[in-house]
């Protein structure tokens, strides 16, 4: 997707966030802060020139985009490269990343980690945990902010 | 994980999904995924289809034959939890318009795999 796409689902992404809490709602905390962080990324991904800005979206399934007919409502599939990414390092991109991007990836991969004991299993967030998952938001989306050059902390 | 576990996440992902509103599409649409994913576990393990200890992650990824079954035993589950996978790549991770209508129909075929799951774990 556009650059300004992946912003302003990040805003929305970003607002919801703010109005769960990681504890008492840690499945979707986790899912939401997650898929804010991947639209960050994904901006400054095609804006470092790493990704393309396709018009096409990433699929469940790894590599597998659906591209759009907007005229018709359509989607057709399509393999191509990059394009949006999945998940931090999925698809790995063969390429270093600049600090601000990598520091973000690893952020972002913590938050990634949450989601089998805490969403898909049946673990509970220990007392004190979530400060950690709410630091590593707070490191993504200020990483990712500084590489595009907006200003998105609250 | 049991019934009893997947009924307490379903549930608890609702509650969290009522602190938004269908502006908020892209996470409505996805807590509607999350908790319809564990009502539609406990549906497979109701049927026998799958062991609690091998719980779908997405009915996209059933396999052909598994889908096959799933189909025939649980046609409308396995319909709602299609139709809110699809919304993901149209919504969440695309930009088609209406999202607001993604949403609330997101959380409609959530309504239906929660009332599957319930009908059957009453009846």
């Amino acid at each position: 997707m556009k650059i300004e796409t992946h912003i302003d689902k990040f805003r929305r992404l970003d607002a919801a966030v703010a109005r769960l809490r990681p504890d008492v709602d840690c499945e979707l905390w986790i899912w939401t802060a997650m898929n804010a962080c991947v639209n960050l990324l994904n901006a400054a991904l095609h804006r470092a020139r790493l990704t393309d800005e396709t018009d096409s979206f990433h699929t469940q399934v790894e590599g597998l985009y659906a591209r759009p007919d907007r005229a018709r409502g359509t989607l057709t599939d399509a393999i191509h490269a990059p394009g949006d990414v999945m998940h931090a390092g999925q698809p790995a991109l063969g390429q270093p990343l600049p600090d601000a991007i990598a520091d973000a990836s690893a952020a972002l991969a913590l938050i990634e980690n949450l989601r089998e004991p805490y969403v898909r299993g049946g673990e509970a967030p220990a007392a004190g945990a979530t400060a950690e998952w709410e630091g590593a938001y707070r490191t993504c989306v200020d990483q990712l902010s500084h590489a595009l050059g907006i200003s998105e902390s609250r | 994980m049991n019934d009893r576990m997947h009924t307490a996440k379903a549930e608890r992902i609702e509650r969290s999904l009522g602190l938004l509103d269908a502006e908020a599409f892209e996470a409505v649409i996805e807590g509607a995924m999350l908790a319809g994913t564990h009502w539609f576990n406990m549906l497979l393990h109701r049927a026998g289809l799958a062991a609690e200890s091998a719980d779908a992650m997405h009915a996209e990824f059933l396999t052909a034959g598994a889908r096959r079954k799933v189909a025939v035993r649980l046609p409308a589950a396995l319909a709602a939890l299609d139709e809110i996978e699809a919304l993901r790549t149209t919504h969440v991770r695309g930009d088609m318009p209406d999202g607001p209508v993604a949403a609330r129909r997101a959380l409609a075929c959530l309504a239906r795999l929660r009332e599957e799951a319930t009908k059957r774990s009453t009846a």
